[in-house]
């Protein structure tokens, strides 16, 4: 018998070793946050999830160098400007330090076509007399060592016009050629690559960018500042792991103890632990299997969730009767745990419903992995528990206990008053009833919030809450609809409106306008005319601007630019930034910096007569969460309808089932009404929990509702069920006490739901009145 | 230069082998004494005239003005003629206005060119020699009367566009200064009195020989 048990336990444990190596070597974890929100249904909600992640603001990280003199630090940015520029994790870097190298020697022709000033002139004999004149005196003028390279080619100085058109109209102060904030920092600003609320790139990212930092001489002395939504997204992440490792490592030593505690037995510890966790390998396998890519949340709720499973092991081991075989004592309860089991799974099924992909993984790995230790619990450990085990029911401290607890009076009418209580206390609750801020639940210290509002003002940052959305058929179509943007929004920036924008129609002029602008040049019989004249009684040295006159030429014969020709310069990522494909159609997406009158800029863009909006994103937010959470609680309504059924058809008895239901209901609403009442507004993470406490909820009221007429087997499922209810306090009271608000959601609801659901369960449990 | 200093330098250099590297040598005793006697309080102005002998250009460009030192590291450069401009150099920045245009400005570290002559003019003027040898390799000639101070700047970026910077004077004042870039650009500024006499058609050599010539 004991070789047999052996043997079981010996190929138990090699299955889980084979799942184990399928996990190790098939497991892909992804960190893109964004799989955690809901699948955006308006054109607006699908805006702000690109946004979320990839748009322009949300990749900014904003960076600030302190410490040392202006020189060093100046130094200091320009080494970590042009070490960014070369790596590839980074699309853009700007430190206020003009580059002319913006526009490659191959574009350089393009001037002409790029900037606005044949619009309104052409390059004749006036003009060109005009400039040549302007530049004589910057010749005499301390520029002069600046523009004389510039000279031969670029005697209208063409490049500065598109430098000084594409440098932001509210920049930092420039100290040393560097931007600097008014606390003397040198500032620059960073676009990563990746995805802004994907932590894993994110932080990829920032190390790069210390590790540059680091290398660069004479960086031991100052000390660098980075903030933005990447960097923050790292803080979280990493903030969120390290207390849920420390929460974790406290809950697992305080549940061994319970365990030693509860069944004095190191062997019931060890064998009890082995459904979970074939329960949590069958969840693994089961993801890697249907998804390509796991998410870190999920595993990490996951096991949270699957925690209720190590319930199924706890019932076992408390249900044996002195001198009963495991295996009858595993056949009489069997019954009753399936009942158990399947709720629990009906319940996780509502995250499946929610069409959320992280919630889907969720429900797939919860629902594999609770029947997978359901299972196991049924069909494996019984086989390997020892023969003997203590019966629990002679403890002589649990059966005062049940007898204190028989004593307690149990009125009939017990639950009007509680409805009454719930009705009153979400009647009178303060604050609002739903948490739509999904930046509430960002556990942000208020300090470092403040550090970026300030830097992101000094820098001017685009402002992360409004964009500017135009569409078109084409991308072309894009260019032409900002560009009649544009005096639009100049003029909201003069009536301080707004403080300064991005449109772009000021890096890439649409077609029409380039081949307006291609027709003004003169072929080179004329120029050559026109610029004898014009340098006629002057001191230039002649054939000086023959480079001139070859661009002029080049630009009346070029192709005419479009995004993807401009792609290869370092603009270009720029413009890919603000142009998108969607759909079949083109977007293109603005930034505005200092919104101060949003409804004003609204209508003046809307007046334009072109098809764009102004997108306010929180609005967009409040709305995706508001119809996220619809999408929740008609899931959660259609999963309690086939519970009522389960349980109904599970007990055959309504009656039954309403003893079993009627507890778990009124807990479920008691909690709700309690965290209202302490005025916390409910989000979504509190309606999973819920969701978790009610499933554990159900299990403690199915045993209790058991009607056997056996003092000693009420005893036994009193002892399992406060083992399951301890157990479930410590994890999840531990996690009420994070500073982190999604843990501590999850925390308190589940710890106070286990409180409510242990004391209504029993207290209107049916055989305990009859008594 | 008197003979007897000549033999001095001569035995001074001869025995510099053996003498203490620390030890200043008399020559940068005389060019630090100099210095410290060209010192002014600010702020100081003076009129200046200038002409640029550039690649760019077939024939030299003369502009004329005031030079002023406002203290610390502000400088003023006013051109009367031929139009009217007004530079100033303060905190790492270029402004420059011109009438009827938008003042443009742009950082002292895109033209090296002027950060040259701010630390040299700023240094003359208040008269700091260590300053001044802090960016230059600094030497001095003498005739009689008459001084040439050679500044060669000591950082190699400023040095691949300013070869260097001569002034010229006689005994407390300093009457030109020339600016040799590396591209064979080159300008010539006469200061104070000498500022009124420039030519109508200026050449290097009358220029140079007008400040004293070369030592």
């Amino acid at each position: 018998m004991r070789g047999r048990r052996l043997g079981i336990l010996i190929g138990w444990l090699v299955a889980l070793a084979l799942l184990g190596a399928v996990v190790a070597t098939h497991l892909k974890v992804g960190t893109d946050l964004r799989s955690f929100m809901p699948a955006p249904t308006t054109p607006d909600q699908k805006l702000l999830m690109d946004q979320v992640g990839e748009g322009p603001g949300s990749r900014l990280l904003l960076v600030a160098i302190d410490g040392g003199d202006d020189a060093t630090k100046a130094a200091l940015s320009r080494g970590l400007a042009s070490a960014l520029r070369k790596d590839d994790g980074f699309t853009q870097v700007v430190n206020g330090d003009f580059d002319l190298g913006m526009l490659d020697s191959s574009l350089l022709p393009y001037r002409f076509l790029l900037s606005p000033t044949l619009d309104h002139g052409a390059l004749d004999e006036t003009y060109l007399a005009d400039e040549l004149q302007q530049r004589l005196d910057d010749l005499g003028s301390p520029a002069a060592t600046l523009l004389k390279g510039l000279l031969p080619r670029d005697p209208t100085l063409e490049t500065l016009k598109l430098a000084e058109r594409w440098t932001p109209a509210r920049s930092p102060e420039v100290r040393e050629g560097v931007w600097f904030s008014s606390k003397g920092e040198a500032l620059l600003l960073a676009q990563t690559r990746g995805a802004g609320f994907d932590p894993g790139a994110q932080e990829a990212a920032i190390g790069r960018l210390r590790a540059a930092f680091a290398a660069l001489p004479g960086s031991g002395g100052s000390h660098l500042t980075i903030s933005g939504p990447g960097y923050f997204t790292v803080l979280v992440n990493a903030q969120t792991r390290d207390q849920a490792d420390w929460i974790g490592r406290i809950s697992t030593i305080g549940f061994i103890v319970l365990m030693l505690v509860a069944y004095r037995s190191i062997g019931a510890l060890l064998l009890g632990a082995l459904p979970v966790a074939t329960g949590a390998l069958v969840g693994i396998v089961a993801l890697t299997l249907s998804f390509p890519e796991v998410h870190g949340i999920t595993l990490a709720f996951g096991f949270t969730l699957l925690g209720v499973a190590q319930e199924y092991p706890i019932r076992l081991l408390s249900h044996r009767r002195a001198g009963e075989s495991a295996v009858a004592a595993v056949r009489g309860l069997w019954p009753l745990l399936l009942t158990a089991i399947a709720s629990a799974c009906i319940a996780y099924l509502a995250f499946y419903a929610s069409g959320v992909g992280g919630l889907k993984q969720l429900a797939v790995f919860t629902i594999a992995g609770l029947l997978a230790a359901g299972f196991s619990t049924r069909y494996m450990l019984p086989y390997v528990l020892p023969e003997h085990a203590r019966d629990v029911s002679g403890m002589p401290w649990l059966a005062s206990f049940r007898d204190w607890l028989d004593a307690l009076p149990r009125p009939r009418w017990l639950p009007l008053p509680i409805v009454a209580a719930v009705l009153a206390m979400l009647f009178f609750a303060p604050g609002p009833f739903w948490q739509n801020d999904l930046s509430a639940l960002t556990p942000l210290p208020r300090d470092l919030l403040m550090r970026d509002a300030q830097l992101r003002g000094e820098l001017g940052a685009p402002d992360v809450r409004y964009l500017l959305v135009v569409q078109a058929p084409d991308a072309d179509g894009v260019l032409r609809a900002s560009a009649a943007l544009e005096p639009r929004l100049r003029e909201q920036v003069a009536a301080k409106h707004l403080d300064g924008f991005e449109l772009a129609s000021i890096y890439l002029p649409d077609l029409a306008t380039q081949r307006a602008r291609q027709a003004k040049l003169p072929d080179r019989a004329t120029l050559d005319a026109s610029l004898g004249a014009a340098l006629d009684g002057m001191p230039f040295r002649k054939d000086l601007f023959a480079p001139f006159e070859d661009d002029v030429e080049t630009a009346r014969h070029a192709a005419l630019l479009t995004p993807a020709m401009f792609a290869r310069s370092p603009l270009g990522q720029r413009i890919a930034s603000m142009l998108a494909h969607r759909d079949g159609h083109w977007v293109g997406l603005s930034t505005l910096s200092g919104v101060h009158d949003a409804s004003a800029v609204a209508a003046a863009v809307a007046s334009a007569g072109v098809d764009a909006r102004l997108l306010d994103l929180k609005d967009a937010s409040e709305s995706l969460v508001a119809a996220y959470r619809t999408r929740i609680l008609h899931a959660v309504l259609a999963a309690t309808a086939l519970l009522f059924l389960t349980i109904t058809l599970a007990l055959r008895s309504v009656r039954r089932a309403w003893h079993v239901l009627a507890p778990m209901t009124l807990a479920t609403f008691l909690v709700l009404a309690v965290e209202r009442m302490l005025g916390i507004p409910i989000s979504l993470f509190h309606l999973v929990a819920l969701i978790l406490a009610a499933g554990l909820g159900l299990h403690y009221a199915l045993f209790f509702e058991r009607d056997t007429g056996d003092p000693a087997e009420q005893r036994r499922t009193l002892h399992a069920t406060v083992v399951c209810v301890i157990a479930a306090l410590l994890v999840f009271g531990m996690l009420a006490w994070s500073s982190i608000p999604v843990l501590r959601a999850i925390g308190l609801t589940v710890a106070l739901g286990v409180g409510f659901h242990f004391c209504l369960s029993i207290l209107m449990a049916p055989h305990a009145r009859k008594d | 230069m008197t003979s007897g200093k000549k033999w001095v330098l001569l035995l001074t250099s001869l025995l510099l082998p053996l003498a203490s590297l620390a030890t200043p040598t008399p020559d940068a005793d005389d060019a630090n004494a100099l210095i410290a006697s060209l010192h002014r309080p600010a702020p100081a102005r003076t009129p200046f005239a200038e002409a640029r002998f550039m690649r760019v250009l077939d024939k030299p460009l003369v502009v004329s003005g005031e030079l002023g030192w406002l203290g610390g590291d502000k400088l003023e450069r006013r051109v009367e003629k031929p139009a009217k401009e007004v530079s100033t150099i303060a905190d790492g920045e270029v402004t420059q206005e011109r009438e009827g245009k938008k003042p443009r400005s742009f950082s002292l570290n895109r033209a090296p060119q002027l950060k040259v002559l701010l630390d040299s003019f700023v240094a003359l003027l208040a008269g700091d020699p260590s300053r001044l040898s802090q960016s230059f390799d600094v030497t001095l000639g003498r005739d009689a009367d008459r001084w040439a101070l050679t500044l060669t700047p000591r950082d190699a970026r400023v040095a691949k566009q300013i070869a260097r910077i001569q002034v010229y004077g006689s005994g407390t004042v300093a009457r030109c200064m020339r600016m040799d870039e590396a591209d064979g650009d080159m300008s010539i500024d006469l200061l104070g009195e000498l500022a009124g006499s420039m030519p109508a058609a200026p050449t290097r050599e009358g220029l140079i020989a007008q400040c004293g010539g070369a030592m």
